[in-house]
């Protein structure tokens, strides 16, 4: 519950060395002002297949996320790409689908209220919405939402499942994809993925087959767990300090700071998905290099602890203003989704403390679980009563 | 205060649009649109708060006078 005090004393040098679930070793780079600038220094290199790079550490041993070798993110494939995507977020987009978000948490809401309680958050209410959220834009149907949830938990899967298992699900949910796509070349609809299956038809040089079904399932992925783990993760840390959910209450105006600050001392991330290899020396802040064909790691939860930028850092301050916080990186990598990500997290966290004015813990914050080995960390089970 | 945006860098955000709505906005492609480079005086500290947050730092103060 509280923010690791692993994350102090840090950013004493730039950068560390950590050992990877695989056994391979990387570089974090650990002080904010390294990991933003690195963030968008074309000299460390998003294509970390091992296939073209075969000094590349491995996140895990069996599981390739990120490591697909017919994609190479960087520049200027990425900038081609990246276009066709971010037209669906911008601030006009995420807008009108705020009240969507607003409607999905009062149907949310209301079958909370009539099932039993104890209930777990996660499974009533920070999982579905930002999945139905997402299956709204992209255009996947409502009925597929549960095949489609066990599909992406096994793809996330660091070292939580067998590697049977794991590779099943990537199996599935390629297929999965595939058969969404089809769908939708044959009866295309007001979404991102039939926008997507235009511009691909439309000019083959834009977009090829196999990136047409990578991006959808990036985006798919991207758009749910991420933001789900922050709903329940987030909402678990306010009620465990009841005070902060009083002074909300008291001034709902608040939400908007209240949730990045959140972000910034999130506690369910891990910057394994940060992984990038030296194409060249760099140097760091601290003048230690970054040797060529080093893999690196940018630790955004270390940047957002940095003494030399946040006040008081390890202080939880739902006030906080200045909170330019790492959390969604930076750079041209920017997380696309991160728009509609604040979006969720102020709609999801106002309708629960608004509706269930007395909700809380129904077991001391310490206890809660936690789902390690998977990209995201947040708690696999969040027991709630009102 | 004088405002410029960089087009070509921009990543989409969409911070700016929500820092300084008057100032900033973005076309259907989502790149950034500069509404007015002169901004009022009480318009200067969403500008600046945008300038700060930009993740590709494509906007930038170019100069400020009273």
């Amino acid at each position: 519950m509280e923010i690791p005090e692993a994350l102090r004393g840090l950013r004493k040098h730039s950068a560390v060395e950590v050992t990877l679930p695989s056994g391979d070793v990387a570089l974090m780079v650990t002080r904010y002002k390294d990991v933003r600038s690195l963030f968008a220094d074309h000299r460390l290199s998003r294509n970390i297949s091992r296939r073209q790079r075969p000094d590349v550490a491995r996140i895990s041993a069996d599981n390739e996320l990120f490591a697909d070798p017919n994609i190479n993110p960087d520049p200027p494939d990425h900038i081609r790409v990246r276009g066709l995507v971010t037209r669906a977020f911008t601030a006009r987009r995420i807008e009108a689908l705020r009240p969507v978000a607003q409607q999905i948490c009062d149907e949310l809401l209301d079958q909370m209220e009539a099932g039993p309680r104890p209930v777990d958050l996660n499974e009533a209410f920070a999982f579905p919405l930002p999945i139905r959220v997402i299956c709204r834009l992209l255009g996947v149907p409502a009925e597929d939402m549960d095949t489609f949830r066990y599909l992406v938990d096994g793809f996330l899967s660091v070292t939580k499942l067998p590697v049977e298992e794991v590779n099943q699900c990537r199996e599935g949910l390629w297929k999965y994809l595939g058969d969404l796509i089809d769908a939708k070349r044959a009866d295309p609809a007001d979404d991102l993925v039939s926008g997507l299956i235009k511009a691909r038809d439309d000019d083959n040089n834009r977009l090829s087959e196999h990136e047409l079904r990578f991006w959808t399932q990036g985006l798919l992925i991207a758009g749910y767990v991420t933001t789900a783990s922050q709903i329940g993760a987030g909402t678990a840390v306010l009620l465990h300090h009841r005070e902060l959910v009083k002074e909300i209450q008291q001034d709902w105006s608040l939400i908007p700071t209240a949730v990045e600050e959140l972000l910034r001392t999130q506690i369910m991330g891990s910057s394994v998905g940060t992984l990038r290899y030296a194409v060249e020396d760099i140097p760091l802040s601290d003048g230690s290099v970054v040797k060529k064909g080093t893999s690196v790691l940018l630790s955004e939860e270390s940047a957002n602890m940095d003494e030399d930028v946040f006040t008081d850092p390890f202080e939880l301050d739902i006030r906080r203003t200045e909170n330019h916080h790492m959390t969604f990186g930076a750079g041209l990598h920017y997380c696309a989704g991160a728009a509609l990500a604040r979006m969720e997290l102020q709609v999801a966290t106002k309708a629960l403390l608004k509706r269930l004015p007395e909700l809380r813990l129904a077991v001391p914050g310490e206890q809660l679980p936690r789902g390690l080995g998977g990209f995201t960390e947040g708690f696999t089970e969040i027991p709630v009563s009102w | 205060m004088h405002v410029s945006a960089n087009r070509e860098t921009c990543t989409v955000s969409s911070l700016c649009v929500y820092r300084a709505p008057e100032v900033f906005d973005q076309d259907d492609e989502g790149q950034v649109v500069l509404l007015n480079a002169e901004p009022p005086p009480e318009q200067h500290e969403g500008v600046r708060d945008a300038v700060r947050s930009c993740p590709t730092r494509s906007l930038s103060i170019d100069y400020e006078v009273g």
